[in-house]
């Protein structure tokens, strides 16, 4: 007899049943690293008007294309300049291995750029592997510290993020070793619970003098970021620049995170594109767009995502898994490693358990020995790199001298979901969803 | 401004200040050696000496606003008045004695050193303490001890609802009534060395132990891990 035809339900598909069944076995919430895994509109769908008889392309090869950036030039004495326009986002020693955050401070380094703390205090030898490292201060204030603030370059107060946007942050037991414990001041392998509400401030009112207060311990020298998970964008942004903020930084629902309730990298928040769209219509409204500057997140993997989050008005963009791939996150080595974590290369989101195949989020030893810092630092080195040339080679081919120069103009959209989030015309056509 | 305003022993007016140019003349004295400041006139202003880092005493003549001492270390500051939100907010040493009453959040985070408040306190007060000690003559608000990871935490008088709503660790003391406790905060007896404790946190205060009947809560660390079925818990707690 010939094979039977399968039906699968679109409803009660594979992964829904799996869920349905692991869920009444544990009698709680699923947990899981990395973000999104749905598919949503994203910069892909743009593509751009490269240079031809309308306008002159820069040689690709010799000529200037500048990657210069600054950020917090508003209020901070000493603002952050950058060589190129991609940061390294906060991830918490912790939730990563040391020798995975001092890569990312040493590979920050040699680009010329800014790395970030995360939930948990400033490592030491992350300080001194970052030549620019910005400070976030984070609702559960783990190991926050005055004397390492006043050795930061930038504060980044965190509202939220794009994994979990009005979700606090979780560590599972089995990464709280005596380390991790003894800087956030827990009981050791406790399932830490971090809280989702900043424990000295509620609005944007208290806000803005929490601002003050951080500016009076540094001296006015520094910038302060206000990080936020992208949900009502135009308000929140608002709000953040009311309340004193040199630079918003917005994460869109596709960024990472070592742990947190699969439901809120699903089901909360919107994706980057439209994020970056209404964040920069915020900022031209209240007049602050150049003022106050805008870092943009949230799966960024390429120079052309780089350049079109650039072209459509971001200062900057920041990377946080896309880094952690570069430096091996889900390589196909180890592999019977993955299998006992029930999972393969390529499909690994299994950071929160702590038995990270290839060193990178994990507290264990032996593991964490399978990511020597120089050869991990020189991937995301190497990687951050290659994502500035692509950028240059697009913003040259463009016309344009500096990628801070690329525009709305030179993007069009390939889907009517795109054309509508990003209101761009429709490739092809001057139609724009929602607009014409 | 100008050095005339500095007059001896050191007297600092408010007044005409900016915030910016009072705590740069607070750094300024500390760096110098002063012992002692009299700040004049503040009016309620927000982030008075913050970020101080020296056994400076700064005696605050007046109301204060929001995070007055915040992020210091080892300041000892005195206010003859009351306090707005997060006096003391991540004190790392040193001690702040609030002569009035607190508004929200008294001791917001703070990882150590001392902070007392002769009146009452708002809601949240010792929220996300990290250690040191918080000392609350009066009674305190709603929420108070939330998710507190370290430290000891004195009421003498009672304590709204939800009092040590999921702590971590850390010793809670109540001397008045409790409106209700939080997730996972439990009573738990109290011992000999409870007692010692409280007497010598409080004597310094001219408070005396036995004036009140303090009863002791701590983590009953039902919540410290995942598990499954335990239905109602989670489902309030999470
Ligand atoms: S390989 Fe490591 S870092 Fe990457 S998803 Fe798996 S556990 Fe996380």
């Amino acid at each position: 007899m010939d094979d039977p035809i399968l039906h699968t339900s679109s409803t009660f598909n594979p992964q829904v049943i799996a869920a349905i069944q692991e869920r009444a076995e544990l009698g709680r919430y699923m947990i899981r690293g990395f973000g999104a895994f749905r598919n949503v509109p994203r910069l892909d769908d743009l593509v751009f008007l490269t240079a031809s008889m309308t306008r002159l392309p820069l040689e690709g090869y010799r000529e200037k294309c500048d990657t210069r950036t600054v950020l917090g030039t508003r209020f901070a004495k000493r603002p952050m300049e950058l060589e190129i326009p991609i940061t390294v986002a906060g991830m918490s020693f912790g939730a990563l291995s040391k020798n995975a955050k001092v890569a990312l401070g040493q590979a920050a380094t040699w680009l010329g750029t800014s790395t970030t703390t995360g939930d948990g205090g400033m490592l030491p030898a992350e300080r001194d592997a970052s030549a620019k490292l910005v400070y976030q201060c984070l609702p559960s204030r783990y190991g926050f510290n005055p004397k390492d603030l006043k050795k930061a370059d930038a504060i980044e107060i965190v509202i939220g993020q794009g994994a979990k946007p009005g979700g606090g942050g979780l560590l599972m037991g089995q990464k709280v070793n005596a380390v991790v414990a003894g800087m956030r001041t827990l009981p050791e392998g406790v399932d830490q619970r971090s809280p989702s509400r900043h424990p000295d401030w509620i609005g944007p009112d208290d806000l803005r003098i929490k601002i003050e207060e951080l500016r009076e311990a540094t001296d006015w020298e520094i910038p302060i970021y206000i990080k936020m998970g992208a949900t009502r964008v135009k308000d929140d942004v608002k709000l953040a620049v009311k309340a004193g903020a040199d630079v918003i930084v917005l994460d869109g629902m596709e960024g990472g995170t070592a742990a947190t309730q699969s439901i809120f990298q699903e089901h909360s928040g919107i994706p980057t594109l439209p994020a970056l769209v209404q964040a920069v219509e915020a900022l031209k409204e209240i007049g602050v767009y150049g003022e106050v500057q805008l870092v943009i997140s949230g799966g960024i993997r390429s120079g052309p995502d780089v350049a079109k989050a650039l072209a459509l008005g971001a200062d900057a963009v920041s990377i946080g898994t896309s880094a952690l791939i570069a430096m091996g996150c889900n390589k196909p080595v180890y592999i019977e490693d993955y299998q006992a974590l029930g999972t393969e290369p390529y499909h690994c989101h299994h950071c929160h358990t702590g038995r990270c195949p290839v060193g990178i989020t994990t507290q264990d030893e032996d593991l964490m020995a399978r990511l020597p810092i120089e050869e991990a630092s020189t991937h995301v080195a190497n990687y951050l790199q290659s994502m500035v040339m692509e950028a240059q080679s697009l913003a040259r081919s463009c016309g344009k001298s500096s990628v801070h120069n690329l525009e709305r103009e030179d993007l069009v959209a390939l889907t009517l979901e795109a054309s509508a989030m990003a209101k761009l015309p429709l490739a092809g056509t001057d139609f724009i969803l929602g607009q014409s | 401004m100008t050095e005339s305003l500095i007059l001896s022993p050191p007297t600092l007016d408010c007044t005409g200040l900016t915030t910016r140019e009072i705590n740069q003349q607070l750094k300024k004295l500390a760096a110098a050696g002063a012992d002692t400041v009299d700040l004049l006139n503040p009016q309620g202003r927000h982030n008075l000496a913050v970020a101080i880092e020296a056994p400076l005493k700064v005696r605050i003549r007046g109301p204060v606003g929001y995070y007055c001492g915040g992020l210091s270390e080892g300041v000892d500051i005195e206010v003859d008045g009351p306090c707005g939100w997060s006096v003391g907010e991540n004190l790392m040493a040193g001690r702040i004695l609030v002569k009035g009453n607190a508004s929200a959040c008294a001791a917001a985070s703070a990882h150590g050193g001392t902070v007392c408040i002769l009146g009452s306190a708002g809601p949240r007060a010792g929220i996300s303490l990290k250690g040191g000690t918080l000392i609350v003559q009066g009674n305190v608000g709603h929420s108070s001890a939330f998710m507190m990871q370290a430290g000891t935490f004195i009421i003498c008088g009672d304590a709204g609802h939800s009092l040590g709503d999921s702590l971590y660790d850390g010793t809670i003391y109540v001397g008045g009534e409790i409106a209700s406790l939080g997730a996972d905060a439990q009573l738990a007896p109290m011992t000999d060395e409870d007692n010692a404790l409280l007497e010598q946190q409080l004597s310094p205060y001219g408070l005396a132990t036995q004036d009140y009947a303090f009863k002791k809560i701590v983590c009953a660390k039902q919540l410290y891990h995942f598990k499954a079925q335990d239905f109602s818990k989670f489902k309030d707690a999470y």
